[in-house]
């Protein structure tokens, strides 16, 4: 089926259905609650319970505005516009969904942001078959290669453990909806104290929801910030060290780049490898790539035989 | 290489200095004597010692090739790859991780591999051997293996912490390894003779450049403590230089350490009938009609590998003596100034550098204000009866600079200017460092040639790291130096630094300085707590 990439987002005119629009509009599927994904009051918006609790933190119905919402869970599935619409786990952040569109014996798959590895929150992503993917590259290179999720909690809290034993306190940048709550539930695991900044404090009641566990925050265990220029806390240089857990952290100038000194390759998207594990998976024979390397993936992909192209040149600005 | 490689990252992963030494001097410590030898080497940066001839020319081309082959990724991919990664070894860990049998390598295996490459003429076999290497042994070893090639392991040690972590290791003063060292320009000899106790007994190589003892900078003259201690010279608007003769044969070393010979070929001819060993201490200068050339014009002749004897009658060029640190083969760094002094007097050089005791303060403030009418920088003030200091910065030189600031400082970022200089990285965010890592300080537009912008532009887009806001702007390595001159300096939020520079403008390009010669956070705080 047609498949328009514009700059507000990816449309479906046969269905006039939007996939993550970034301004409001009719109908929208949001894959995710991240906010370059699910942004703006759309008259109806389709999505998973949870990121549809998610996204109303930060979209309130203020004044009276009404939305009509629809809750399509994993392996749910609705008739739309002359479409079967079902929704299919993604691993990625608390509530991530895969939409499979089935139009005229069609089988068209949106990933959104997706990991083919189980992530440390969240659920696994289940692998569905179609025609036409649509997929993402944020890390469409082959020098992105991440830690699985049982490896990253080894390094989080050896390297909490680590530095608490030398006196110094262990600071770990990580994305206020997604990262932070991973590093934060790793931490309660292991039984390390840790303070955590509101902007990542503000999503744990979700994720609690979930029953996740989440560590005590007193003083003199861990600090967890989200990523910046500046160090958002009060603690001299000498008395820190910061670990910066995050897909870029696969290549030494992340460190240069986020002030870090201790890189912990792990991501809520897919590395190259896994990109290509769920390329397979989906036995797709159209593959449109949007978000991140587009270019160079689909490159790739069609040095390997595949029908693949750029779909859309965005990239998402994080560290 | 796979142990090396593993406390090369335990050493990047620290901002201390210190934490540093001890996770290099840990590691020595697990290894035996052979080992230790090669492993201060590799982590000093290259296959071979200073003082041996044997380069290892295996440029990017012949790694790209056999990236290319050992990998099949094609040259479009790896471009990009490099783009983002910005370093050889690790790029080369990075891709060949999934393909690569993981075989550990041992440190004697890596020498041996970068003998055979070394010795190995044709660039097919090179590429083949190194193909092989890139399918048979471990992400991390190959990491650390090529970047000892290329020659920057990008971990934040420098020379001076791989000679401490040495010290630490084998229990040796570290003022005895650094100077050990610093004769024998040979690391992985000193760590032999560290372990064997024999340090004392290392001698001095010639032809291999001793380190430069520097001056610090003093402010303002009446903190010159007891003034009739001291002797001042003129400072000179040149390239600091070391001189090597023996047997005929002449070498000039820059503070980089760099070879400058074939630069300067009237320099060499005035020393080649000296009677060596020898090695002098002074200044290039470009030098004509009885007096020195504004600096501009000596950078016309650095650029140049081949200089044309046009070159030389238009910008002839002296080297003017100011010490002497070997005579007729014996060392002289332990030797007071006036012996020095007096040997480098006899030698009967025609560009010396004049010595004048001082008397006092004013007399200090005369000497200056000659040496400025006479186009020169300023003084270098010299303590009675000091020893040469190789590699200090110690309180026995002190320099006065031009009474208005400049600062020696690095550019972290480029981007296009505007108008006619729309297509050329013009602008430039500098940076100042603070141990280990280099603080944004400000930006300048103006002050160098169309020609060194262009030339400025090709290196800033070959070292670029990051770019944003469309590509405009290029976060580059830091390793292009400036020296840059202001009207003051101001708190800002702006920078990482804190401060600011008001009205910098670019004096000169330093290509004779690297960026672990630029001005540090503390000369900033000091200027701006004291400005006179």
């Amino acid at each position: 089926m047609r498949v328009d990439y514009k700059p507000e987002g990816i449309y479906l005119p046969a269905i006039d259905l939007w996939l993550d629009p970034l301004v409001p509009v009719d109908a929208a599927w949001l894959s995710h609650a991240h906010s370059d994904h699910a942004r703006g009051l759309h008259q109806t918006i389709i999505a998973t319970g949870i990121t549809v609790q998610i996204y109303r933190h930060r979209w309130p119905l203020l004044h009276g505005r009404t939305q009509e919402v629809h809750r399509l869970n994993p392996n749910e599935s609705i008739e739309w516009n002359g479409a079967t619409l079902t929704a299919r786990q993604a691993a990625h952040i608390l509530g991530a969904a895969q939409l499979l569109v089935e139009y005229n014996g069609e089988r068209l798959v949106y990933t959104g942001d997706i990991k083919h590895r189980a992530p440390i929150c969240g659920w696994t992503t289940e692998a569905t078959p179609c025609d036409h993917l649509i997929i993402e590259s944020t890390f469409g290179l082959p020098i992105y290669q991440f830690l699985e999720a049982a490896d990253a909690q080894t390094r989080i809290a050896a390297f909490a453990r680590e530095c608490l034993a030398a006196g110094q306190t262990p600071v770990f940048q990580g994305y206020g909806l997604g990262r932070g709550q991973e590093i934060a539930h790793t931490l309660a695991l292991d039984e390390i104290p840790c303070e955590i900044h509101p902007s990542i404090a503000a999503f744990i009641p979700y994720y609690e929801a979930q029953n996740y566990t989440f560590p005590s925050a007193s003083e003199g265990g861990a600090v967890l910030v989200t990523p910046g220029r500046k160090m958002p806390v009060d603690i001299a240089a000498a008395k820190r060290k910061v670990a910066l857990v995050s897909g870029w952290a696969a290549l030494d100038n992340a460190r240069a780049r986020s002030n870090a000194d201790v890189l912990i390759p792990y991501s809520d998207h897919a590395d190259f490898y896994e990109l290509l594990a769920l390329i397979h998976d989906s036995q797709a024979q159209q593959i449109d790539i949007v978000h991140g390397y587009a270019e160079p993936f689909a490159h790739i992909l069609r040095k390997r035989g595949l029908s693949a192209r750029a779909a859309m040149l965005t990239t998402e600005a994080q560290i | 290489m796979d142990q090396l490689a593993a406390a090369a990252e335990r050493v990047a992963a620290t901002s201390s200095r210190n934490e540093k030494i001890n996770r290099v001097a840990e590691y020595l410590k697990t290894l035996n004597g052979a080992d230790a030898a090669r492993a201060v080497l590799f982590l000093s940066g290259s296959p071979f010692a200073a003082t041996d001839p044997r380069r290892l020319s295996a440029g990017y081309a012949t790694m790209r090739a056999a990236l290319e082959a050992a990998t099949q990724w094609d040259p479009e991919i790896l471009a990009i790859c490099y783009r983002e990664v910005g370093d050889g070894g690790e790029l080369i860990a990075h891709l060949c991780r999934p393909i690569t049998k993981g075989e550990p390598l041992s440190l004697e295996q890596a020498q041996t591999y970068f003998e055979v490459l070394q010795r190995t003429r044709l660039t097919q076999a090179k590429i083949e051997l190194l193909t092989e290497i890139f399918k048979t042994h471990s992400a991390p070893a190959l990491k650390f293996f090529i970047k000892t090639i290329t020659g920057d392991l990008r971990i934040g040690l420098q020379k001076k912490m791989v000679e401490e972590a040495l010290a630490l290791s084998t229990g040796q003063p570290a003022d005895l390894v650094r100077a050990a060292n610093n004769r024998s320009g040979d690391i992985a000899q000193v760590a032999l003779a560290a372990r064997a106790n024999a340090l004392e007994a290392i001698e001095a190589s010639l032809f291999h450049p001793l380190d430069f003892m520097l001056a610090q900078p003093l402010d303002d003259v009446t903190d010159l403590e007891d003034p009739p201690a001291w002797y001042a010279e003129d400072k000179y608007d040149g390239i600091r230089s070391q001189l090597h003769v023996a047997n005929g044969k002449v070498k000039l070393f820059t503070r980089g350490l760099e070879d400058t010979t074939a630069s300067f070929p009237e320099v060499v001819l005035a020393f080649t009938n000296q009677p060596g060993p020898l090695i002098l201490d002074g200044e290039i200068l470009a030098f004509k009609d009885g007096r020195p050339l504004p600096f501009q014009h000596l950078q016309q002749r650095i650029s140049r590998k081949k200089v044309s004897q046009k070159a030389i009658n238009e910008i002839p060029v002296v080297f003017l003596a100011y010490d002497i640190l070997m005579h007729q083969g014996a060392l002289l760094l332990d030797k007071p100034i006036e012996h020095r002094r007096a040997l480098l007097d006899a030698l009967g050089l025609e560009y010396v550098s004049e010595q004048t005791p001082v008397q006092s303060h004013a007399h200090v403030e005369e000497l200056f204000g000659a040496s400025r009418g006479r186009a020169n920088e300023g003084l270098v003030l010299k303590r009675r009866e000091s020893i040469y200091e190789s590699g200090r910065r110690g309180a026995n030189w002190r320099k006065v600079k031009k009474p208005y600031g400049t600062l020696d400082v690095v550019v972290t970022a480029a981007e296009n200017g505007q108008g006619r200089r729309a297509s050329v990285l013009s602008d430039v965010t500098f940076a100042v460092k603070d141990g280990g890592r280099f603080l944004n300080i400000g930006k300048a537009y103006s002050g160098l040639t169309d020609e060194e912008i262009r030339q400025l532009t090709k290196i800033f887009r070959a070292s670029t790291i990051e770019s944003y806001a469309g590509g405009r702007v290029q976060i580059v390595r830091p390793e292009v130096v400036l020296e840059v001159a202001f009207d003051g300096i101001q708190k800002s939020a702006r920078h990482k630094s804190g401060y600011a520079l008001r009205f910098p403008r670019i004096v000169r390009w330093r290509q004779d300085k690297t960026a672990a010669e630029i001005d540090t956070l503390a000369r900033v705080q000091q200027l701006f707590k004291d400005p006179a």
